[in-house]
């Protein structure tokens, strides 16, 4: 198994034959289609092949499961937000009135659009992370040739990023060894002991800046003068290299999207008053 | 053989602290020496020896006197990175060193550092990692290894750069006797076959012992005795007395000695003791 | 050789000035310290965004703004820096959306950048010694939290069409009360108990940038 961003992927998944590359790009790319198609009907679509996506590229689909609650989250402040704080709009279309509060078929209609939007942008984050490698992500960025410094920091952030979980961890058993439990403790009591773990994290993360710098400094790695400016071989880039379906990957993404811009600009295509979804619903409400 | 390392009255005060961490240290190092320091916490090794490859006073705020010359030149005069072309340094604690997502990229990061072409570092990583037995683990997160091979790996990054002046400050204090056994294999390789100069700082003598050419021992930021690994050990009641404890059959024969049954000079390896012995059941 | 002076003896304005004759310089450390904080917010930020979500990366209780506006006052540029970026992997992991999460990146900014520009322009004592120093920063939380709801609902949510006119309050009172109550739980904590420690490190940076 090889340990991505956000679980594991055996080592045998085709998602590993395609450039870190084309994984960023897809993700830039894709993540921008909802941005231009309002019927949820093509938004779910493309939920659909990121779930296919996944499934191809065995993913644990489990992972998903994270996102559940995030999805519930937000599909509950949409209609907090759509739905019950409405106000009163009188150019709209009234389908139902409970408890003092109007709904409108607009609304409910904008409700579902936003939705079906943010999914499928989800979807794409969660592809992504699910697929790459810390050190695809690094790739990525060097193929775009963003400066050596960037990659580094984003790279040690992640570093630092798992030791302060480890960190946590580890005050929280030492604390439980002591027969501390925050079971049944109140709100107020669990937030002043996480104050109280801010400051230790904080603590072995500034010793840890000086370690880190001692040992960086000692193989030669320089921010300023002469020796930042070497050359670097980027080592790393010769164990990827971009083959002919990862140009016809990166075609296809690029392709759709300038489609996409085309069908919904020049044909009103993905529009509202186009989705056979919102209209069927429609029929069904008024 | 040239001197390559020369501390002349060298003393060193960390900012915001009362007292220097070194005081008045004169030390001369010959190309290819393995130099032992030992002594007890706090007695300014560390500092010493981050004062040898350029982090006293490069990241360190201080009030420095005395000289500190690596190859002829102040450790001040070398401009950044130029001197950890040549000496490298390994610390006690592997896992402060990583930053890379594998061990491969911990590697080469140095070899990048330095300039090196692909097929140069190529070429490097095959040798480093032959020597130091980590064929099979390049493409594991170095994090995720267990204490002996993190600090193998830490030593192999190093490495790799080919320093001609190597300092590890307590390369073994986080490892069992086994992976500590394993650090020095690799050092003892590398003073028979490569000729470097090698400081190495360390609590365990065993291992240390049978390698070092000299040894020095620091006591309460002070240089309070230097020579070779022979005759330092027979200091025995000086370095009783700084809390140092050597190996068990060298303080055996000092037991001996103290208790007027031996008049030799004292042992300092497992084979000279045991053939010592020997003669006295003979 | 300098007169030593323990860092309970220094005073506000020592903390901030240049002393004739000290050297500072960018260095690796700051690299170093950005990377650190980035991580670290990272873990902070995604544990308030997962455990608190208001919704599309809003949270009514924003453990990240510590990292943000702390790291920020004591390390100058770097930590504005890191501070402005790591909310976007924070979100990302909490299930933000790639592009809004970049849309956030102005707010995030000003969060950093005000606490730390009024500690360098006000000689604001970090290890927070008197009136003055809770008050300005309280301040400072309080306007950079304001900008940061404004911006944030209003022109990048209403913006992307993910809020209507109507619910805008809710986000935007979310967003500010998520900040200044978490910033009132954890900022004069941190900077009570770590400046000290701090102000003597070589990362600390009296500037901006050293």
């Amino acid at each position: 198994m090889n340990k991505t961003l956000l679980g594991y992927v055996p080592t045998q998944s085709p998602i590993y034959a395609i450039h870190p590359f084309v994984k960023l790009f897809f993700l830039l790319i894709v993540s921008l289609f909802p941005m231009f198609v309002t019927a949820p009907e093509w938004n779910m679509l493309l939920m659909l092949v990121l779930i296919l996506l996944m499934w191809i590229s065995r993913v644990d689909m489990r992972t998903l499961k994270i996102y559940v609650p995030v999805a519930i989250s937000m599909g509950s402040i949409i209609i907090i937000s759509y739905i019950l704080m409405s106000g009163t709009h009188p150019e709209y279309q009234l389908i139902a009135r409970f408890a003092g509060i109007k709904v409108y078929w607009e609304r409910v209609r904008d409700a579902i659009v936003v939705y079906f939007r943010i999914l499928p942008m989800i979807f794409t984050m969660v592809f992504f992370l699910s697929t790459s490698r810390e050190r695809d992500v690094i790739v990525a960025m060097r193929t775009i040739r963003l400066p050596f410094v960037v990659t580094y920091v984003f790279a040690m952030a992640l570093r630092s990023a798992g030791m302060v979980l480890e960190d946590f961890q580890i005050v929280r058993q030492a604390e439980q060894a002591r027969g501390f439990d925050s079971t049944g403790k109140s709100l107020a009591y669990k937030i002043r002991k996480y104050v109280n773990y801010m400051i230790p994290l904080f603590a072995l993360s500034l010793r840890r800046s000086e370690e880190f710098t001692n040992a960086l400094v000692a193989r030669g790695y320089a921010f300023t003068g002469e020796a930042s400016r070497v050359k670097r071989a980027d080592y790393v880039l010769t164990h990827y290299s971009f083959k002919y379906f990862d140009a016809i990957f990166t075609a296809i993404i690029s392709i759709s999207f300038i489609a996409l811009l085309f069908m919904r600009y020049g044909y009103d295509y993905f529009a509202i008053d186009q989705s056979i979804l919102l209209n069927w619903l429609k029929n069904i409400l008024m | 053989m040239s001197v390559i390392i020369e501390i002349k009255d060298y003393s060193w005060q960390y900012m915001n602290t009362r007292q220097a961490a070194l005081n008045d240290i004169n030390v001369q190092v010959k190309e290819g020496m393995f130099v032992g320091i030992i002594g007890a916490n706090g007695s300014g090794k560390t500092t010493l020896a981050y004062s040898l490859n350029g982090l006293i006073p490069g990241q360190y705020n201080g009030i420095k006197h005395g000289e500190v010359l690596i190859y002829g030149k102040e450790v001040e005069e070398y401009k950044s990175g130029e001197l950890q072309k040549f000496t490298g340094m390994v610390f006690s604690d592997p896992e402060a060193q990583f930053t890379a997502m594998t061990v491969e990229d911990e590697l080469v990061f140095g070899l990048e550092n330095l300039g090196m072409s692909i097929p140069e570092i190529r070429e490097r990583l095959e040798w480093v990692t032959e020597l130091t037995g980590l064929e099979t683990m390049l493409l594991k997160p170095p994090y995720e290894l267990s204490g002996g091979q993190k600090q193998r790996v830490a030593l192999a990054a190093v490495l790799a750069m080919t320093p001609k002046l190597l300092i590890l400050d307590e390369p073994t204090t986080m490892l069992d006797p086994v992976s500590r056994r394993r650090v020095f294999e690799v050092l003892a390789k590398l003073k028979q076959e490569q000729n470097n100069t090698i400081i190495v700082i360390e609590h365990n003598l065993e291992n240390l012992i049978p390698l070092a050419d000299r040894m020095i021992l620091l006591s309460d930021s002070r240089l309070i005795l230097e020579d070779e690994t022979q005759q330092f050990f027979q200091n025995m009641e000086l370095i009783s007395q700084e809390g140092i404890y050597p190996p068990g059959a060298l303080q055996f024969f000092y037991e001996l000695k103290k208790a007027g049954k031996i008049s030799d000079t004292l042992p300092v390896t497992l084979p000279d003791a045991s053939k010592q012995l020997k003669q006295l059941f003979d | 050789m300098s007169e030593q002076t323990t860092a309970s003896e220094i005073t506000a304005d020592e903390i901030w000035e240049v002393q004739p004759g000290e050297r500072r310089s960018v260095g690796v450390i700051h690299i170093v310290i950005t990377a650190l904080l980035i991580g670290i917010g990272f873990v902070v930020g995604a544990f308030g965004s997962i455990s608190f979500p208001l919704g599309f990366g809003v949270n009514f209780f924003w453990t990240g703004i510590a990292v943000q506006q702390i790291g920020a006052v004591w390390f100058g540029g770097w930590g504005v820096l890191a501070g402005t970026i790591f909310p976007f992997f924070s979100n990302a992991i909490a299930g933000t959306p790639f592009y809004v999460s970049a849309a956030y990146i102005p707010a995030n900014l000003v969060q950093a950048f005000l606490p730390a520009w009024v500690f360098r322009r006000f000689k604001l004592d970090p290890r927070l010694k008197s009136g003055r120093d809770y008050g300005i920063l309280f301040l400072a939380m309080i306007v950079s939290s304001a900008f940061g709801a404004l911006w944030s609902p209003l022109v990048v949510l209403k913006g992307f069409g993910l809020l209507t006119t109507d619910s805008l309050p809710l986000f935007i009172w979310g967003w500010f009360g998520g900040n200044v109550v978490a910033g009132l739980v954890f900022n004069f904590v941190l900077l009570k108990a770590l400046s000290a420690v701090v102000i003597r490190t070589p990362a600390f940076v009296k500037r901006w940038w050293s």
